[in-house]
């Protein structure tokens, strides 16, 4: 038994205690607060280093830990980097919501660090049940963080995503229990190893397992068609915690989905590819179009996110050989998104719910770092080259190529290019539109200045996402070296 | 190693923009002289590339960096006798574009920045030869260019933006699911290599399907009737030095994709569509004459006179003869320099009297006689006068294409005649008889500045007019490489004078 697999996971639990006790014991102010909340971020980022150093690249199956429930792979291990950046910029991106909690604001942190927990389990779990207890620690703490300011848009919001998130964890626990059916075990290695030995002559019950595991985990990456919590979640939370949970929500998600795809099911790659191939054409579709409608920018992202959940997805139908394509594409993805819903929670406010498109003209003069990185992060997610997004969209089609989907890819160069049409536009609100003020036309609104934490996100976001689009190289070796699974 | 001269070429506008960004507040007037010293040093670069370049075939000042083995994606750039002209002209009309934007006053900054953005991407553009750098650069070189219409243009700007944006990205979206098949498909290892990819074995359906996915970006970006919609919106909107640009160089990127990708690397596709691409050519010719003559603005006629001249570049292009393609690269250039210098002379009369219509001119002579003399003299250039550097592109490609298309030759032979039609009649309209409206009287002539701006494409057009044998020179070698490597992978035999010249029909197929 090796504790420093495990590791992480303490970290962060201590430091979720940490938080909450130094705000029962000393009730000092919110800034206080950061300090274990850092430092427990701090010293998960050290042990995965650690992890990292010794797994990175390495062949065959992985180490599996706390009798087979938990493995130290570089899959595992990218994906709790990933998390603990995403709690790490998602905190950033909430602390004026923090701050403007008073007391409750400790809980949220509290949260945010159990929910980064969860997702990086998702990534190691290596037995299914230990899957759904990750996405449940993951999906409860966002369900109470969607409506933690109380007010009636937030309860609205995590009413809803509670009871439709509760509803596909149960779907997928349903596809869990199928797969035991099918191959006696719920482990994902013994359950590939048992597949690999055995013909089943019969496969409907497995396959019907695959399907229901992926329709509860296409809830959580809000793929299409199971993506209508998304936009009413994303509106109606609090601005500042949006960032957390959408981005947090399709990190966990996938990473789980990526898993069991390609360990215990993947020699049924020619089953369920075609399915996925199905959800990744719908996601993108249904998300671009519903896209181009939205006059609420917080929708508008969210129809977006299925968008991208659809390309996300499109690396997977080439089985094992798309992960590390979904790697890129996720990670950078993962920051694009954070610093979206970030600057839109400097326009709706930290506590805020919608934020109508017209209230950015203007914001190129208003406030040009904020417009700045709009723009910066539209151009990543339209796919423009010399952002993450051009690179992620070329790793991800290539992908899809090779495994022969070709009109996978057509469907998914022409959305992106229609996907166009609504970045763009919001380019064209910023600096191509005078505001109209609605109390005295005519004069200039004042200058709008993020808070010092949300500037530090927005700066943050952006240059990852240029930098990995100038120079991907590094980003997408380790994507390759977290492989094989 | 000798000194990445290419890589500086595309650097050193990048350098001027954070140049540009970085000019304190308080020194604003600083900006412009900036801006166009910062433009004149790839100029500097573009003109050792010239000097240095030697009239042989391949590649020249090759660089070559792999970036990603298992994409087999490198930094690839080098240089032909296709590409030497047009990194030139780029070049050269950068900085004019610059001084001829000495009246911006909204945001001077950004649009300086954006203005020497756009350079790197379109040098990028004709030099990369690694597919995947070529498709960053033909991307990335709309944002700039976005910009430059939405921010700083004309009424209906924002309009016109997203038009021009959305139309060749939906073109360009084709080519990249082209680029990564063909990149992925062609040999066991993936690669992006353009050299390389010239080795490969396709299919004359793959071939067919691939030309159509590149042809789809290139067409747009020509235009090619029917999908020129966007250039009048775009060119009328765009400030002048955006329009420009877009007729200068721009366009030009279009007929660089075809010769440089459709033409080699898929040579049996392009012989079996000669026919549609010649037949869309010469309709493009005709119809943007015709439309040209009937439009009351000034800039639009301008505009829809390039949907016109640009046929003649496809014409001669895939016309497949020695003259043809010869003569399409130099009305490549000829163009950029008439029309760049016919929408500056636009700009400039739109900065006096803020109207492009013709009707509210009239006797324009009497008030501005150099502006009159200049603009008749860019007209003569554009209408292919001899003598001018016009002409000897128009008439490259009626030969070349006479040889092979003679039924489309003859056609797009009335282009030229109705090119006539179209500028002489808006010259008298605007410039002769009386001068009929009051405001016209007080419009002062041309100053000192604009003088600059105009002449060195003065000088350029009459040197191309009457000593084009430098530049044609330079073209061969990279011509005779098309077509040599078009008659050795299919059996398509290049007519050329003396053999006798075939009939349109025994072509061999």
């Amino acid at each position: 038994m090796d504790f420093l697999a495990i590791a992480p996971e303490v970290a962060l639990g201590v430091g979720a205690l940490g938080v909450l006790l130094v705000e029962l014991v000393w009730s000092p102010r919110p800034r206080w607060w950061a300090v274990p909340a850092a430092a427990s971020l701090a010293a998960t980022l050290l042990f995965l280093t650690l992890q990292w150093r010794d797994v990175a690249g390495a062949a065959g199956d992985p180490t599996l830990n706390f009798s087979g429930m938990l493995a130290v792979d570089g899959f595992a291990v990218l994906g709790g980097l990933l998390a603990v950046l995403v709690a790490g910029l998602g905190l950033a991106a909430a602390w004026p919501l923090v701050e403007s909690l008073e007391r409750r604001g400790a809980e949220f942190v509290a949260l945010v660090l159990i929910a980064a927990a969860g997702a990086h389990l998702m990534a190691a779990a290596a037995d299914l049940v230990f899957v759904f207890l990750s996405l449940e620690v993951m999906s409860i703490s966002l369900y109470v963080m969607a409506g933690i300011t109380r007010r009636q848009s937030a309860d609205e919001s995590a009413l809803k995503y509670f009871l439709l998130g509760s509803f596909a964890s149960a779907v997928f626990l349903y596809g869990v229990a199928l797969f035991f059916a099918a191959t006696g075990t719920t482990s994902m290695y013994e359950g590939a190893a048992f597949l690999s030995v055995n013909f089943l002559l019969e496969p409907g019950i497995l396959l019907l397992g695959i399907g229901l595991m992926v329709v509860g985990l296409g809830f959580k990456v809000s793929a299409a068609p199971f993506h209508m919590w998304a936009p009413d979640v994303y509106e109606g939370a609090p601005g500042g915690a949006v960032a957390f949970i959408a981005a947090v929500a399709k990190l966990g998600g996938f990473a789980a989905m990526a898993r069991i795809l390609a360990v215990p099911v993947g020699a049924y790659v020619d089953d369920w590819a075609p399915v996925i191939g199905v959800l990744a054409a719908a996601s993108m579709v249904v998300g671009t179009v519903l896209a181009i409608a939205q006059t609420d920018l917080k929708r508008m992202l969210a129809y977006s996110s299925v968008a991208h959940a659809g390309y996300m997805l499109a690396a997977l139908v080439a089985g094992i050989d798309g992960v590390d394509a979904l790697w890129f594409y996720l990670a950078t993805y993962l920051f694009q998104v954070i610093g979206a819903f970030a600057a839109a929670s400097v326009l709706s406010g930290a506590t805020g719910g919608s934020t109508a498109l017209t209230d950015l003209a203007g914001l190129g003069s208003r406030s040009p770092l904020l417009a700045g990185s709009i723009m910066a992060l539209m151009l990543a997610m339209g796919g423009i080259p010399l952002t993450a997004g051009f690179v992620g969209k070329v790793a991800v089609f290539q992908a899809a190529i090779d495994a022969d989907y070709l009109w996978l890819v057509i469907v998914g160069v022409v959305s992106a290019t229609a996907g166009l049409f609504f970045y763009l536009r919001v380019i064209v609100v910023m600096y191509m539109q005078a505001p109209v003020r609605a109390e005295a036309p005519g004069t200039a609104l004042a200058p709008l200045e993020p808070p010092l934490p949300v500037r530090f996100v927005l700066l943050v976001t952006v240059a990852v996402t240029i930098a990995f689009g100038v120079f991907p190289w590094a980003l997408l070796r380790a994507a390759a070296d977290a492989l094989p699974l | 190693m000798t000194f990445p001269i290419i890589t500086a070429l595309i650097l050193l506008p990048v350098a001027g923009a954070v140049a540009v960004a970085v000019v304190p507040k308080r020194r604003h007037e600083l900006l412009l002289p900036l801006a166009f010293t910062m433009s004149l040093l790839p100029l500097a670069a573009a003109g050792y590339i010239l000097w240095e370049y030697e009239t042989v075939s391949g590649f020249q000042f090759t660089e070559r960096v792999s970036w990603y083995e298992p994409w087999g994606v490198a930094y690839h750039v080098g240089i032909d006798g296709i590409s030497l002209l047009l990194v030139v002209l780029t070049a050269f009309l950068v900085p004019i574009s610059i001084l001829a934007s000495a009246n911006v006053t909204k945001n001077l900054r950004g649009y300086l920045a954006a203005m020497l953005l756009l350079e790197a991407g379109l040098l990028g553009v004709f030099v990369s030869l690694d597919l995947l750098l070529f498709f960053v650069f033909w991307e990335v070189m709309l944002v700039p260019m976005y910009f430059l219409i939405g921010v700083w243009g004309g009424e209906r700007r924002v309009y016109a933006a997203v038009k021009f944006f959305l139309y060749t990205a939906i073109g360009s979206a084709l080519m990249l699911a082209g680029i990564l098949a063909l990149a992925l498909l062609a040999f066991d290892q993936p690669t992006f290599d353009y050299t390389e990819l010239l080795g490969a074995d396709l299919t004359r359906t793959a071939q067919f399907w691939l030309f159509g996915a590149f042809a789809a970006s290139f067409a747009v970006k020509v235009p090619i009737f029917p999908l020129h919609t966007w250039l009048p919106d775009a060119h009328v909107e765009a400030p002048t030095a955006g329009s420009v640009l877009l007729a200068g160089v721009l366009l030009k990127m279009g007929v660089y994709g075809f010769l440089r990708f459709n033409l080699t690397l898929f040579p049996e596709a392009t012989v079996d569509l000669v026919p549609l691409l010649a037949t869309l050519a010469v309709i493009g010719i005709i119809y943007g004459a015709v439309v040209a003559i009937v439009q009351p603005d000034l800039k639009r006629l301008v505009a829809y006179s390039s949907v016109s001249h640009l046929g003649f570049v496809v014409l001669g292009i895939f016309a497949l003869t020695r003259q043809g393609l010869q003569g399409g690269v130099i009305q490549s250039v000829n163009h950029g320099l008439t029309t760049g210098a016919l929408f500056l002379l636009v700009g400039m009369v739109y900065e006096r009297r803020h109207t492009r219509m013709i009707a509210d001119y009239g006797g324009l002579a009497r008030v501005m006689p150099i502006f009159a003399g200049a603009f008749l003299f860019m007209a003569f250039a554009s209408i292919g006068l001899p003598g001018l550097n016009g002409f000897i592109g128009e008439f490259l490609v009626l030969t070349g294409s006479y040889l092979s298309l003679p039924a489309w030759a003859v056609v797009a032979a009335f282009g030229v005649v109705l090119a006539a039609v179209y500028m002489l009649w808006a010259y008298e309209r605007i410039f002769t008889g009386p001068v009929d409206n009051p405001e016209n009287e007080k419009l002062v002539d041309l100053d000192l500045r604009e003088k600059l701006v105009l002449a060195p494409l003065a000088v350029l057009i009459v040197f191309l007019g009457v000593y084009p044998k430098p530049a044609l020179d330079r073209i061969e070698p990279a011509v005779t490489d098309i077509l040599t490597r078009i008659e050795q992978t299919t059996d398509y035999d290049v007519p050329d004078f003396g053999g006798g010249a075939p009939v349109a029909g025994e072509r061999g197929e």
